[in-house]
């Protein structure tokens, strides 16, 4: 019964993807569902960028769709899939380099009201629109930088703000692109604990991540996509993509195979 | 780009400069001298025209090379409606030149803004001269090479005819053009601190960013174009009738070239930095043309020491030297 | 109205010294991403130049049909003011955002054009019909100056040169492999420097023979370096930015066409030439042959 109550929030259907010769997706097929922290894994190559970069309608697949809810959107382009409710954040840092912290979040917001036409009103004095550029920060932990430069920012706040951008266009879906890489470990179980309880507040449905670090994954996801050569390997749970030893040992490097087959003998 | 928090603070000083300045410009036909008086004109006219030309440079990222085309489409609407059409409202030549500028630039923009850097620069420049081409070939229409006569207009319905042309010049037309100037130099304010401005000043940062936080790039450039391209109409149509004279050489690319100058030498990044340019790059020709005839050397020179040196114009250069003073303190 | 094969001849002629000057924008851009807009101005010193040598040439006494040698060598000589150019401006914005290489391009153009009229003047110079020592070829039906032939020749040589320089030789891989991927080449220990320098040398040297090639034809004006960019930049847009072979076909497309207005409705000659290169724009804007991203 709560099969059926579950909505595929994002699905993709037999995505296929060439440049030229070589096959970056082949045949790769899944269903996102409300309210599901997803992790796609891989190694490098193993198509990951070139999905999401399809599953944004960045690029257009060679055969295969992608939906939303019940629509299509198969290469629809970044700008009207975000006023659909899907945004996404990137693996190298994309920024406004000259703008605020503010001003960089004030995009988001200004573009989700529809405000962006309006071209006579001071954006200074729109109490909606840079209260809550500053609730935002707030939920990021940037307040207090809000008037850095974002070029200036420390590499780790870059990335908290260009994720933070993505959720102040209140999505439903979000897609976030290695959103721990070039981050200290130390920093990286901060990050991903701002980034759920900010997208319970926003009230973002699902969250799909790329992400290589798997301690990350295995503590936050409730799904594990893994990718080998353009293919899924296995769509599952984190317990059961553990026991499952073709993913270990392909995606998860000798080092955790090794590890997983001792304490397999162990038991 | 300041952020928002340094411009509030210093609202209050600036607006007094300003107004300041603005009472001395005001003034200048009381103690200056006659030809003074028509280079302040003239630079009115250009700073119209630049100030709308930097929201498509400095807020927008795009560098046009055929920016001239609009001023011309301007100055001819002027040279048209009073020579051809015996209109001889000043109001009806700024109305009509912006109407047809802007069906222009919808068109011209809706080309030229899928694409951006070089290629947008070279479209632009295309245009520019393809309406060169149009203004020199089709003599019978407009005059060729020679161009056309631009009659006195009537400033708000007053026919100021009887009054001799250096007195109309540096009197009426000058306070006329001078309050069109500060009127549409508002607009542009308005135009720059609203969620628009922003959004434009984001396409400049990074498009694709933008495009990701559903910024339309590409609609919103072209409104950025057409609004450019009405200020550098409304400024062609009042140069017009203070030269008396149109012609087609107003449209060469070099000519845009010079708009690109004035705004870099001014400063792109600062609000007030093209009209910085404009009124420094005026003064400074005509005192360098009288040096030399070879005064595009020197300018050359000039803008080369710009770009490799001070790109940030004069504007910049000033904010820097602010910026290390307060470092110092 | 003269025969379609005069007009051809006349067309190729036109195109052969445009394919002169858009080698040089292309390789430029290439390598430096510069969109060089002086090409057309070191175009204008290679024929006024070429003017100085020839005119002291034929009256030094000698032989006039030999006037082509000088000429060729002003060419090539007046090139290497490139380095000038390149080190002491040039360097300065690589790797700048393209606006202001743009405009540092405009600045020397500016620079140039006052520098011509200083040396010499504003009024038109030519080489008194020099290029008529050759006589004419009745080529199937057409007369054709013989001049024109021998420039048609140089072209095409210097054409096949520049494709075995960048085919078979050491210089025209480094080309290639800084064309596509600059970090690379600087990571393999190519010397950036040098071969900047050597690259902009070439695409000066061939704007100034360009030049110096089609002046015994046609008059000097001061603004003929202005004027060309527009060509040239018509030549590289069709051709597409970047693309050697572009920089051939468009310059025998733009120079055929240029000749067919000519001769057919001259009010319409550089209006055709505009309108192909918006059409190209907006239909292909990578041009026949180019790959850059627009």
């Amino acid at each position: 019964m709560n099969e059926e109550k579950k909505m595929a929030i994002l699905s993709a259907s037999d995505l296929r993807k060439y440049y030229g010769e070589f096959c970056a997706l082949d045949g790769v097929s899944f269903k996102i569902n409300e309210g599901e922290f997803v992790s796609i894994i891989g190694p490098n190559g193993a198509g990951k960028t070139t999905l999401i970069n399809v599953l944004t309608g960045l690029l257009t697949p060679n055969t295969g769709k992608v939906f939303y809810k019940d629509r299509e959107i198969t290469g629809i382009g970044p700008e009207k899939l975000s006023k659909l409710g899907v945004a996404r954040s990137f693996q190298l840092v994309n920024i406004f380099p000259n703008f605020t912290v503010l001003e960089f979040l004030m995009v988001a917001i200004v573009s989700r009201l529809g405000k962006g036409t309006n071209f006579y009103s001071s954006l200074l004095r729109n109490q909606e629109v840079t209260g809550e550029a500053l609730e935002v920060a707030k939920l990021f932990g940037l307040e207090e930088k809000k008037n850095v430069l974002a070029k200036n920012l420390p590499q780790g706040d870059k990335k908290l703000l260009d994720v933070a951008s993505a959720f102040a266009l209140q999505p439903e879906v979000i897609l976030l692109d290695e959103p721990t890489s070039g981050v200290s470990t130390s920093e990286k179980n901060k990050i991903m604990e701002i980034l759920v309880s900010a997208s319970k507040e926003i009230g973002i449905k699902s969250i799909i991540q790329v992400e290589h670090d798997m301690d990350i994954v295995f503590s936050f996801s409730d799904r594990i996509i893994a990718m080998h050569q353009g293919k899924i390997l296995a769509d599952a749970t984190p317990q059961e993509i553990e026991k499952n030893e073709e993913v270990v040992c392909t995606v998860l490097g000798q080092k955790e195979c090794f590890k997983i087959f001792s304490t397999l003998l162990k038991r | 780009m300041k952020t928002w928090q340094e411009i509030t603070s210093l609202k209050n000083v600036k607006i007094w400069v300003l107004i300041i300045i603005g009472l001395f410009l005001l003034g200048i036909p009381l103690f200056a001298s006659q030809f003074l008086n028509y280079l302040m004109l003239t630079f009115f006219a250009y700073a119209i025209t630049v100030i709308g030309f930097n929201l498509l440079f400095g807020y927008t990222g795009l560098l046009s090379f055929g920016h001239a085309l609009f001023m011309t489409v301007g100055a001819y609407t002027a040279a048209f409606l009073t020579g051809k059409f015996s209109v001889l409202y000043m109001e009806a030549i700024l109305v009509v030149a912006v109407i047809i500028s802007s069906i222009l630039a919808a068109l011209i923009g809706a080309i030229c803004v899928r694409y951006i850097k070089i290629y947008f620069a070279m479209l632009t420049l295309a245009f520019g001269m393809l309406f060169y081409t149009f203004l020199l070939k089709f003599y019978y229409l407009t005059g060729g090479d020679e161009g056309m006569r631009v009659l006195r207009p009537y400033l708000l319905g007053f026919n100021l005819s009887e009054i001799p042309k250096m007195q109309y010049l540096t009197r009426s037309y000058y306070i006329y053009t001078f309050v069109i100037l500060v009127i549409l130099t508002f607009v542009m304010w308005k135009i720059v601190s609203s969620p628009f401005g922003l959004c434009l000043k984001a396409i400049r940062d990074n498009p694709e960013k933008a495009e990701y936080l559903g910024v339309s790039v590409k609609r919103y450039r072209w409104y950025a174009f057409i609004i450019s391209g009405a200020y550098a109409a409304i400024g062609g149509a009042l140069l017009a009738p203070a030269i008396g004279q149109v012609d087609p050489g107003l449209t060469y690319w070099t000519h845009s070239g010079t708009l690109v100058f004035m705004t870099l030498l001014g400063g792109f990044e600062n609000f007030f930095g093209p009209l910085i340019g404009g009124i420094v790059y005026i003064f400074l020709q005509d005192k360098v043309m009288s040096l030399t005839t070879y005064w595009r050397f020197i300018f050359g020179a000039i803008l080369a020491f710009l770009v490799i040196v001070a790109p940030g114009g004069i504007a910049g250069v000033v904010s820097s030297l602010v910026k290390k003073e307060k470092r110092d303190e | 109205m003269e025969t379609i094969l005069n007009i051809l001849f006349s067309g190729v002629f036109n195109a052969s010294t445009l394919f002169l000057v858009a080698a040089g924008l292309q390789v430029v851009f290439g390598v430096q991403k510069v969109f060089n807009l002086a090409c057309g101005s070191f175009y204008a010193l290679g024929a006024y130049f070429g003017i100085v040598v020839v005119k002291s040439f034929v009256a030094g006494g000698f032989p006039k049909p030999l006037f082509i040698a000088p000429l060729i060598g002003a060419g090539l000589l007046l090139g290497f003011i490139g380095p000038i150019f390149e080190r002491g401006l040039i360097k300065f914005v690589y790797g700048r955002d393209e606006t202001f290489q743009l405009l540092l391009t405009f600045a020397i153009v500016m620079m140039i054009e006052d520098v011509i009229k200083f040396i010499w003047g504003t009024s038109p110079q030519t080489m008194g019909g020099i290029d008529l020592v050759y006589g004419q070829l009745n080529v199937l039906g057409a007369t054709v100056p013989v001049y024109n032939l021998i420039v048609i020749l140089c072209s095409l040589i210097i054409a096949a040169l520049i494709g075995y320089i960048l085919l078979n030789t050491k210089f025209g891989r480094i080309i290639r492999a800084t064309a596509d991927k600059r970090e690379m080449s600087e990571a393999l220990g190519i010397n950036m420097t040098l071969v900047y320098v050597k690259v902009f040398t070439l695409g000066t040297v061939l704007g100034t023979l360009g030049g110096a090639l089609v002046i015994p034809a046609t008059a000097a004006v001061s603004e003929m370096g202005v004027e060309l960019i527009v060509l040239a930049f018509a030549v590289v847009v069709i051709g597409g930015l970047g693309s050697m072979k572009g920089a051939f076909i468009g310059a025998l497309i733009v120079g055929v066409l240029k000749s067919i207005a000519i001769s057919t409705y001259p009010e319409l000659e550089m209006l055709t030439i505009y309108i192909i290169v918006i059409a190209v724009l907006v239909i292909k804007p990578q041009g026949l042959f180019g790959g850059a991203r627009v």
